[in-house]
């Protein structure tokens, strides 16, 4: 604390020693907004005035296909199925890896990552591979009338595995830092496993845990690749909003598709702001447990 | 309450941080475990809180054999170097904290609860800042609240890991003789950690010193001074050759 206020000072007074000369800063700074401008900026707005060029009416009447409907509903559905399963499993993760020691960690702590490495286009393949009809597992599942692929649980296994990583990552390095000592503390006061949990573990970190949850969600409801490869884009069935933006679009509904894609910018907007939110709260909960 | 370690013996990896340890306490003393960091005095003192298990010999409370009990069903007081405090706890709830986890049946009324809390900061002169967060108090109030966090469960043992280690000498001072004094109160058996010898020898009826994992003498202040087992502790007391008796 003290020493950011002493830097701030020497901030206000003159250059630091590391501050780069003015004109380097300007064209910096002009070659980082140009770059803002023209890839994050340009395209939202491109998407709302698509959406709204042909007026409020023709916005409003995308919504009313029952096919759009059928995918904002099986996006809903997958995202609502596939987040708690992953802030599950990133919590026990996360748990794992930062309380206890064992042999195999690190290599268990870098697959975490393994989603963010590989295509989700692979991560769709493995499932059509194993679950596929002439996949490892595909004979036994049409033996047993068991439907994976082009079928809700397909989706959400794909989506699953493409967000594992979120909750997780968010919360290893929150953890690492704040240590077990409140967690020892508690458990010498006579708290249970379950109690240390609830009343000391999930107030320190729930803002981290709300940063992955949410970070989660947004890929959850905007992934493409894996869905695509293993919904077989059934209309009405196993269409999810982002394939149903592309059916739109190739059939030449431009209006209908922008509109839809107005609502996973919406979402990836209030994404924003809520991660914002949580970044920043999460940031003081660490300051605040690096003091004491 | 009495403690008994028997044979205690604590590896990390190949680091034998606690060997051979045996070390009886009798109900109502002030023990001192007093020796250079990295000797095991702060493995000791956690696994007699079972926040360590041991890998050989045995640990009992009243001749009671609790070696593999955990932490929460010993309800050891504990006061941590760092405090390790509740962040997202006022004051009040942090040293409130157990009382609220016991068990429905055994748990005090609201009204109780508030009644000992107020009685615990009175003790540790912190009546009236129940309301603010661990991080708008000063480092020798958060040690008094982690203190009174400690004893609100009525602990029949506390230990207190290097519990004035990183207080100013003025504070550190006043703290220490507080101890002294509500030991004296309480007859409550103690057992706090320190590589201070001033201190263990000012506050503690018995020092326990330790090097290397293993206990190298065990006595009063002045019987330590007079009789030095072994070299490391002439030369960890810094005691001259010749001088007798401990003179404060």
């Amino acid at each position: 604390m003290a020493g950011a206020i002493a830097m701030r000072r020497v901030v206000v007074k003159g250059r630091r020693a590391t501050a780069e000369s003015p004109t380097v800063r300007r064209i910096l700074i002009a070659v980082v907004t140009l770059f803002f401008g023209l890839f994050l900026v340009m395209p939202l707005v491109v998407v709302f005035h698509e959406a709204f060029k042909r007026g409020l009416s023709a916005y409003l009447s995308a919504f009313q296909d029952p096919y759009t409907q059928h995918a904002v509903y099986l996006t809903l559905l997958v995202a609502v199925i596939a987040v708690p399963l992953n802030t599950i499993f990133g919590l026990a993760s996360a748990w794992a890896i930062t309380k206890f020691s064992f042999p195999g960690k690190p290599l268990l702590t870098s697959l975490i990552d393994l989603p963010l490495w590989i295509s989700p286009v692979i991560g769709g393949l493995i499932y059509v591979l194993l679950f596929g009809r002439h996949g490892w597992l595909g004979g036994w599942l049409i033996d047993h009338d068991i439907r994976i692929l082009f079928a809700l649980p397909g989706i959400v296994l794909a989506t699953t595995f493409v967000t594992f990583p979120f909750v997780a990552r968010g919360l290893i390095p929150l953890m690492q830092a704040q240590g077990s000592a409140e967690e020892e503390a508690a458990a010498t006061l006579g708290a249970s496993g379950w109690q240390i949990f609830r009343r000391v573990t999930i107030p320190k970190i729930k803002w981290g845990l709300l940063y992955g949850v949410i970070l989660c969600n947004a890929r959850a409801m905007g992934e493409f690749g894996a869905v695509s490869v293993v919904s077989g884009h059934i209309r009405g069935r196993t269409n999810t909003m982002p394939l149903q933006i592309e059916i739109l679009y190739n059939e030449y509904q431009f209006s209908a598709a922008f509109a839809v894609a107005t609502l996973l910018c919406a979402l990836a907007l209030l994404t924003l702001f809520l991660k914002f939110i949580a970044e920043w709260r999460a940031a003081r909960q660490l300051a605040a447990g690096s003091r004491s | 309450m009495s403690v008994e370690l028997k044979n205690l013996s604590k590896a990390f990896g190949r680091f034998a941080a606690v060997q051979d340890v045996s070390l009886p306490i009798e109900t109502g003393e002030l023990i001192a475990l007093l020796g250079p960091s990295g000797s095991g005095k702060t493995t000791i003192l956690r696994m007699i809180a079972g926040l360590e298990f041991p890998d050989a010999g045995k640990i009992f409370f009243e001749g009671q054999d609790v070696t593999f009990r955990s932490a929460y069903q010993r309800r050891a007081g504990f006061v941590f170097q760092s405090y390790a405090l509740f962040n997202h706890l006022s004051v009040f709830e942090n040293v409130a904290f157990g009382l609220r986890v016991l068990p429905r049946r055994s748990r005090p009324s609201k009204q109780a609860i508030v009644a000992r809390v107020g009685e615990l900061l009175e003790i540790v002169q912190l009546a009236g800042l129940g309301r603010r967060l661990p991080a708008q108090l000063s480092g020798g109030q958060r040690q008094r609240v982690a203190l009174a966090r400690a004893l609100a469960i009525g602990p029949r043992v506390l230990l207190l890991d290097e519990p004035f280690g990183a207080l100013d000498a003025r504070v550190r001072k006043g703290l220490r003789q507080w101890l002294r004094a509500f030991h004296d109160q309480t007859h409550l058996t103690t057992l706090f950690v320190t590589h201070d010898q001033e201190e263990a020898f000012e506050v503690a009826d018995r020092v326990v010193i330790i090097d290397s994992g293993v206990i190298q003498q065990s006595g009063s202040p002045a019987e330590v001074c007079a009789n030095p087992a072994n070299d490391f502790v002439v030369d960890f007391l810094d005691l001259k050759p010749g001088q007798t008796g401990w003179d404060g």
